[in-house]
């Protein structure tokens, strides 16, 4: 190949004009080649992935040899996997729950450091909440591990105090699900308390006053001005706690690896299992594919009913 | 409303704000008294502090655990370079350029996060095992900077549009090519949002759990996350857990997050906040 940048001595001044003509009509295909890296990256590990996962739900495929046709046979088989629909009912469970807790929670704790009327003591409140978020989250998990340890574990340390009998937490069926929901506790999250602290500041001193004045008591104030103008904030970590407990499966599979039974499997859980576990990759990419739309199903929902017109 | 009434209601606030902090931090001060208890100890007082403090347990967990604090320091700084160098170059080519299709090509990129990552999983793997990189620094790093990127891409170049035309304009007519006008003028300029870009991949790359657990099995490879799983099982036996080390290791493995929070908390803390926009 010639390089077109290198002049020879020999060459004619025609040939040298041509040449940076053409490099000239090349210039603007530059901002192609400087974007080439990027979009080689998410080509092969972002955007290839999920078309290969939609195509592979449609086979039987253990990811080296086995590559069957199945049609829609995975996605039927989903209706039958017994072990699929008890996750499900446990993930809705899960799901109700930390939207529940994830807003109201953070939303009261803002409010309260919010109407301090120190602001030293706002900042520090604010720093302290944010320290468990340096902790690893592996070390949270093993932690929480060691709280519900039916032997030695904190939890019912605390609880032979008050002379309340000790349980197996992690270990009980009928505990399992719920003691895994109690791991959040207690559920203020530095993330969405920030969230909404910024979404009040916004709303300003002028509309407070003005309730003030015209003699709202704090819980009207709450209802009637807080909740509707911090809408969007709700919205936001309605949506992110959704996509977030779908997603998740990681403190699953650390703790009970969907046990004790399948009392605490979840339906990432499953397709984690089917695939490396039973070399099912086929149908783990159907159970990856119903997430997916459930997650969009779900934010779509939330976007349509938590209207915000102001915004 | 009385000044009276209204100082005590304050300290009623103030008391209920202590209860909330103290049962968040309540936890991790348990873990730090624990540490330094040997198992006499750990069993028979388990809730205040006892002497001697056995210092000797982070001697024992720090030996356990160096190799994968090691491993994770390479794989997060290495992510971390990688998703900050090419998320700022390509913000600034869509932010400072014209060219046909740039909106196009900007919204392919934001469009990906839209996807969830639980989708990705199963053939993201089979990819990873083709290329031959199981068991390798690699497979880690390669996959994180590309999702990394989607999130810096727009932070950045949000950030770069900002910049006034004009500085660049002033660095072309010096002569400075897109390469220069890129490192002299737009990168200098945006090292706060560049470092929030990277505390959202430290935080990311230092706790992703799944991801290693998938693709790497040689215990020499190992990452902080799930290196402490190997780590517990050394120390928690059937026979006999050894409580203080353990704990010990665990203050170990958040050192580095912490010390990382001292040093930039302010860019931590938008990294977390603009990090949970991530979806």
């Amino acid at each position: 190949m010639v390089d077109p940048m290198r002049f020879e001595p020999g060459q004619t001044r025609a040939r040298r004009r041509r040449v940076r003509g053409v490099l000239q009509a090349l210039r603007p295909g530059r901002f192609y080649l400087y974007l080439t890296p990027t979009f080689a990256f998410l080509a092969v590990f972002a955007y290839y992935p999920p078309l290969l996962a939609f195509y592979r739900s449609f086979y039987d495929w253990d990811g080296v040899r086995i590559e069957k046709w199945a049609g829609i046979g995975n996605y039927v088989n989903m209706f039958h996997d017994e072990v699929l629909l008890r996750s499900v009912w446990n993930l809705a469970q899960l799901t109700v729950f930390a939207v529940a807790v994830s807003v109201v929670f953070p939303l009261l704790t803002a409010e309260l450091i919010c109407s301090l009327r120190n602001r030293r003591a706002q900042f520090w409140h604010r720093v302290l909440l944010v320290v468990p978020m340096v902790v690893p989250i592996m070390v949270q998990l093993l932690l929480w591990k060691f709280i519900y340890d039916p032997n030695v574990g904190l939890l019912n340390a605390l609880l032979r105090l008050v002379r309340i009998p000790s349980q197996a937490w992690l270990h009980e069926p009928k505990l399992a699900l719920y003691s895994m929901m109690f791991m959040a506790f207690p559920f203020v999250g530095a993330i969405n308390v920030l969230i909404f602290l910024a979404g009040l500041n916004n709303i300003g001193q002028p509309v407070f006053d003005a309730a003030k004045i015209d003699g709202a008591s704090v819980i009207q104030r709450f209802f009637r001005i807080d909740v509707p103008l911090v809408k969007g904030q709700i919205k936001l970590i309605v949506i992110l706690t959704i996509i977030g407990t779908l997603n998740g499966y990681g403190t699953q599979l650390i703790l009970t690896d969907g046990g004790p039974g399948y009392s605490t499997m979840v339906p990432a859980l499953r397709m984690y299992q089917q695939a490396f576990r039973f070399n099912h990759l086929g149908y783990a990419c159907a159970i990856g594919m119903a997430l997916f739309a459930a997650i969009f199903g779900l934010t779509f929902i939330n976007m349509k009913l938590m209207r915000t017109d102001y915004e | 409303m009385s000044r009276r009434r209204d100082n005590s209601l304050e300290m009623v606030k103030h008391v209920l704000m202590a209860i909330v902090i103290a049962l968040v931090i309540y936890p991790y001060a348990m873990l730090i008294i624990l540490s330094f208890k040997n198992n006499n100890q750990f069993y028979s007082r388990p809730w205040v502090i006892t002497f001697p403090l056995h210092f000797g347990n982070y001697g024992a967990a720090l030996e356990a655990l160096v190799r994968y604090v090691g491993n994770s320091l390479v794989v997060t700084s290495a992510t971390c370079f990688g998703v900050v160098l090419l998320s700022a170059f390509s913000a600034y080519v869509f932010a400072r350029f014209e060219f046909r299709g740039k909106q196009f090509l900007f919204y392919a990129i934001i469009s990906l996060m839209m996807i969830p990552g639980v989708l990705g999983l199963v053939p993201r793997f089979v990819i990873v095992k083709r290329f031959g990189l199981l068991n390798t620094y690699w497979a880690l790093i390669l996959p994180y900077i590309a999702a990394g990127q989607v999130m810096g891409i727009f932070l950045l170049r949000t950030f770069f549009e900002s910049i006034p035309k004009d500085l660049f304009d002033a660095a072309k007519i010096d002569g400075a090519g897109d390469f220069r006008s890129f490192s002299s003028v737009a990168v200098p300029l945006c090292k706060p949002t560049m470092a929030t870009v990277a505390i959202i991949n430290v935080q990311f790359a230092w706790n992703d759990l799944i991801w290693p657990l998938v693709v790497i099995s040689d215990d020499k490879l190992k990452p902080l996350t799930i290196g402490l799983l190997s780590f517990q099982s050394q120390f928690a036996t059937y026979s006999m857990t050894r409580w203080g080390p353990l704990f010990a290791g665990y203050v170990v493995a958040s050192i580095p997050l912490v010390v990382l929070f001292m040093i930039a908390s302010r860019a931590f803390v938008e990294g977390l906040t603009t990090g949970a926009l991530k979806a």
